[in-house]
């Protein structure tokens, strides 16, 4: 093994990947421009989303409205956000049916007995009808009971002074809460669980073209055998492409990541005022030193398992559908940051992708346990040493590189 | 010289279990002199010459470059070799001198070297003109003469030619037929394979008949048809092949 060959080989197959298009499209575009437009995207679009279910009228309809007591029915009409239906439009109708179609987001019924029943203080059901799926019905399912509750609380009110009580009896104490900004904090949680997933999906897609052109495209193009009648030996070979793969891998994760960030700091800030500050995601030295870390060997693994595939295909093509399929092997583990409950051990430790993922994922709301990085970082270091091994095996075989 | 001693190569196939693609197959190549392995598509040829290239290795037998055996030293043998195919391609990103540049580094060559010998190979097959341009942008006559300045970078005393001008246009095809003289006129050892007939007649100084997997016949071309007693290389390969 000459280092002066690997020099040589990694350079030309560098200087041959930064000038093929569709490699600078997966390792600089796509971080670069998609993920912004991706982030600030699906930002506005959950904030509209969100700020038009909280401002929209929820249309409800009473039925047994003549049972209601007086002071109720105004009640209803003056609460905010609630708008009652014509009951022209819904005549003959059964309200359930349409909240159920969605014509309706809710549907009080008064017992006929309300009435009598709250005058000789005796237990009656008003029942609510509304479609948990939908978040337009879920609103109004709170303003009601709402209205309703303010008016329970009073008739406890007059009840008890007429019995010559205050209020305090029942209530000691009251709470109060104040929400702070609910919507911030589940855009913090959606970040840190798709952050992860970004950072190897860029990675893996960041290493497929160069891997494909720097074997199978070998083969393609016919250039495969004067390189193996080369005095170069087949083991520098791969090693100098080998290098450039994990390169461009590592490469596109860390674009991906700086683009994440910065779009997160500049452009979806302006969107939601200050919103970054209270998004769980801090990027300090560590956690940038941390990511890469975890990501070199997983790179490594990347282009070990990469080059082997690609220099086993016949042609660009067949190497290309090989790494498709490889594709949804990385996916499905590296969704592991989305599942809430799945926690890194030491059993999830050891398996390559699931293991980057959580340590990404705990890394960027800064609970991170060393010791399972380490066990991460010696499990991933020796696949990547294994998977370059595999590669290195398969550009010796004879049948590999001169598969009919 | 080349000097092939019993090469074989047995490939292993799941449907048609083991094939001898080279059998006991002896020969010597001197230099200066223009050698054709001559048969059907599948007889051999590409095979033969790979193992003498390095790039397969013999299951048995072996051959010795200039007196180099292939399976002891192939790293030495490889230096020896200068290796040109018709399906031989480029890196289309590289330019012409890049590309050269790139070989003449992996067969050991200093900066300097590569610089003088490039600069000689350009002169000879005129390709100053398009020397920095992206090899996916030249002509196929262009793109030949690429394949043929890399393939000779480091000087070597052998050359292989397989199929060279197969699947080329006419004014490729010229330009490697003279190159191959060229070779043989310096006293390059030149071994070439083809399973054009005229090709063979028009080139070789000496045809070997290859079928199957055996040389059958070795000889010049006017040797060959005195002993099968026909006018023409095509009745007597079938002649000699027997079929």
């Amino acid at each position: 093994m000459q280092l002066s060959n690997v020099v040589t080989i990694f350079r030309k197959e560098l200087t041959d990947t930064l000038r093929d298009r569709r490699t600078l499209m997966f390792m600089l575009l796509i971080p670069m421009a998609a993920i912004p437009l991706l982030t600030v995207g699906l930002s506005s679009l959950m904030v509209s989303q969100i700020q038009k279910v909280q401002k929209a009228t929820s249309r409800i309809a009473i039925q047994g409205k003549e049972f209601l007591p007086d002071t109720l029915r105004q009640m209803f009409s003056d609460a905010p956000g609630l708008a009652e239906v014509s009951d022209d439009s819904l005549a003959g109708k059964d309200l359930v049916e349409e909240v159920r179609l969605g014509n309706l987001d809710l549907a009080v019924m008064i017992p006929s007995n309300f009435g009598a029943e709250l005058e000789q203080e005796r237990l009656s059901i008003i029942e609510l009808y509304y479609d948990e799926a939908e978040m337009k019905s879920e609103f109004a399912e709170h303003k009601v009971r709402e209205v309703l509750s303010d008016f329970r609380d009073a008739i406890v009110g007059r009840r008890l002074v007429g019995r010559g009580l205050t209020t305090g009896l029942l209530s000691p104490f009251d709470v109060s809460s104040h929400n702070v900004a609910p919507l911030q904090k589940m855009m913090g949680k959606e970040f840190g669980t798709i952050l992860p997933y970004l950072i190897i999906i860029m990675c893996f897609m960041g290493a497929m073209y160069p891997a494909i052109d720097l074997a199978a495209g070998e083969k393609e193009r016919g250039t495969l055998e004067t390189l193996l009648v080369s005095p170069a030996t087949r083991g520098e070979f791969v090693i100098g492409k080998y290098g450039v793969v994990l390169l461009t891998g590592v490469v596109a994760a860390f674009l991906s990541l700086g683009s994440l960030v910065f779009s997160l700091n500049y452009l979806v800030e302006d969107l939601l005022q200050n919103l970054t500050k209270t998004l769980a995601i801090e990027f300090d030295l560590q956690t940038i030193v941390l990511v890469f870390l975890i990501i070199l060997p997983l790179a490594g693994i990347f282009a070990g398992v990469l080059l082997s595939v690609s220099i086993f295909a016949r042609s660009f093509k067949e190497a290309q559908s090989y790494v498709t399929a490889l594709n949804f092997a990385i996916i499905l583990p590296a969704f592991v940051s989305f599942l809430p409950g799945v926690e890194i051990g030491y059993q999830t430790a050891l398996i390559p992708v699931v293991n980057a993922s959580l340590i990404i994922k705990d890394a960027i709301s800064g609970s991170i346990e060393w010791r399972f990085v380490a066990v991460a970082l010696v499990s991933n270091t020796i696949l990547a040493g294994l998977a370059l091994l595999f590669s290195r095996k398969w550009f010796e075989r004879e049948s590999v590189l001169f598969r009919m | 010289m080349i000097r092939a001693a019993e090469l074989t190569k047995v490939f292993k196939d799941k449907k048609r279990g083991e094939i001898k693609a080279v059998d006991r197959v002896s020969f010597v190549c001197e230099p200066g002199v223009i050698y054709g392995l001559l048969g059907p598509n599948g007889a051999g040829k590409t095979t033969t010459l790979r193992l003498l290239s390095t790039a397969l290795r013999p299951t048995s037998g072996t051959a010795f470059i200039d007196g180099v055996d292939v399976t002891k030293d192939p790293q030495a043998a490889r230096r020896r070799i200068g290796f040109l195919s018709g399906t031989t391609g480029l890196y289309g990103r590289l330019s012409p001198v890049e590309m050269v540049r790139y070989f003449g580094r992996l067969y050991g060559m200093s900066g300097d070297a590569i610089a003088e010998r490039t600069n000689k190979l350009f002169d000879l097959l005129d390709m100053h003109d398009f020397s920095h341009a992206r090899n996916e942008k030249l002509s196929g006559g262009m793109k030949q003469k690429v394949s043929i300045a890399r393939s000779v970078v480091h000087d070597p005393p052998i050359m292989v030619f397989d199929e060279p001008t197969t699947g080329l246009d006419v004014m490729s095809s010229r330009t490697i037929v003279q190159f191959i003289r060229r070779c043989a006129d310096e006293g390059k050892t030149v071994i070439f394979s083809t399973h054009i007939m005229s090709e063979a007649v028009r080139l070789c100084d000496k045809v070997g008949i290859i079928h199957n997997g055996r040389l059958y016949v070795e000889g010049t071309v006017p040797d060959i048809l005195t002993r099968t007693g026909r006018d023409n290389l095509e009745d007597a390969f079938i002649n000699i092949v027997g079929e």
